[in-house]
């Protein structure tokens, strides 16, 4: 196996054949992060998406936060925001809204599962790597901790005007975002590829 | 020192999506099956063209109004900087702190770094290729971070409609705002951080 990476950084060759499990590498040119060499990091990937999964179905059910002014209340769960939205005419920002926050990181999830649980057995199938290619593709769109912030500011903003209870599924949520960083993080792209490879060739 | 050993030197492409090294002939990645370049595509003209699109949407997503709040029937209007006025009169301070920002600071500091790196991609420059380096990295990074004041409008929107009492609702700078993130998202993405390299190694460049 060839184990010479060309930095996506700067372009200068960087042999990695030498990186221990628990090291990182990044580029000496340049310092892009190149890759990190990690043991059993599928059980641990296949884990937290699991959980994220469960935790972001939990978080569509449930009131998301609930606000009282003058006697009046109204709920909000969370698939009401692109609803709501849309009505008001935004039917852009809308599709916007829940793909980068629930559609997109979904996706992200599944394809995880899909990717993961073949690899952590060593067994090659067609599928690994679109799968690859679709999950190192759109990470880049899933915004789960930008929501999270999001959420805190307009409680900010909100709580001058009325008493905002936090519900159920806001911390479901959170629990999703934990669950979806740390599993996206440890699936390391250049390891990931090298094992489909390595796999593929040998059946 | 030593003449950097490059990709490119080698005639040798990385994938873009799966850092496998392959001679660039084979136009198709061996492993993933992308096409392989040994830069991006026009890099500088999509990053331009994107960076432009970009600056107009910036625009009206700072003229008009980004939320409507409508009090017992008086409604008034709040753009971006105003609902960080609203914040420092409210003695939020630390929250004021985070949205000036995420969406004054983070977009507009965003649109220059990237002009700054593909005017210097563009010019051959040598000037710190380290910096710039980590300068692209973190506008990478915090892309998306600017999402933060549309998703803030999104969900006052769809908390606050107490009927007649109390309704905000979503303005069209919304709109512009989310379309300068993804827009300057894609800019960042296009951009091809090799550039800033490669003038290091043709060292009797003069013109």
């Amino acid at each position: 196996m060839n184990d010479d990476i060309a930095c996506p950084g700067c372009d200068l060759i960087v042999n990695v054949s030498a990186l221990q499990h628990g090291h990182n590498a990044s580029c000496p040119r340049c310092g892009h992060f190149l890759t990190r060499m990690r043991n059993n990091s599928f059980d641990r990937i296949i884990a937290f998406a699991l959980a994220g999964l469960i935790f972001l179905a939990l978080s569509l059910f449930y009131p998301f936060l609930s606000f009282s002014s003058s006697g009046l209340e109204s709920i909000m769960t969370l698939p009401q925001t692109p609803g709501t939205l849309w009505h008001y005419g935004m039917p852009e920002i809308a599709l916007v809204v829940s793909a980068f926050i629930i559609v997109i990181p979904a996706i992200v999830l599944v394809m995880i599962l899909s990717l993961c649980v073949p690899l952590r057995q060593r067994r090659h199938t067609s599928l690994l790597a679109p799968l690859a290619r679709g999950i190192f593709t759109l990470q880049a769109w899933a915004m789960v901790e930008v929501f999270i912030i999001g959420v805190i500011v307009a409680l900010t903003k909100i709580a001058a005007m009325a008493t905002v209870v936090i519900g159920f599924s806001f911390w479901a949520y959170a629990i999703f975002a934990v669950c979806f960083i740390v599993s996206v993080a440890n699936l390391d792209r250049y390891q990931c590829w090298q094992l489909i490879e390595a796999l593929g060739v040998k059946s | 020192m030593s003449k950097a050993e490059t990709g490119a030197g080698r005639g040798l492409a990385t994938c873009h999506l799966c850092y496998k090294l392959a001679p660039v002939d084979l136009h198709r990645c061996p492993r993933c099956g992308t096409t392989l370049h040994l830069r991006k595509n026009d890099s500088i003209q999509r990053t331009l063209a994107l960076l432009f699109t970009a600056c107009l949407l910036y625009i009206p997503a700072n003229m008009y109004p980004v939320m409507y709040t409508d009090q017992l029937g008086t409604e008034t209007a709040s753009t971006i900087l105003g609902g960080v006025v609203l914040l420092i009169n409210l003695d939020s301070i630390p929250v004021a702190a985070v949205i000036f920002m995420f969406s004054v600071m983070v977009p507009s500091g965003k649109l220059m770094a990237i002009f700054y790196l593909v005017w210097t991609a563009e010019r051959h420059s040598r000037l710190n290729p380290r910096q710039r380096s980590i300068m692209y990295r973190i506008t990478e990074f915090v892309g998306k971070w600017s999402m933060v004041d549309v998703f803030v409008v999104s969900i006052l929107v769809t908390l606050v409609h107490l009927n007649g009492l109390l309704v905000i609702r979503p303005g069209i700078a919304a709109l512009c705002f989310a379309g300068v993130v993804i827009v300057t998202m894609l800019a960042a993405e296009s951009f091809d951080p090799r550039l800033i390299w490669d003038n290091m190694e043709d060292t009797n460049n003069d013109g």
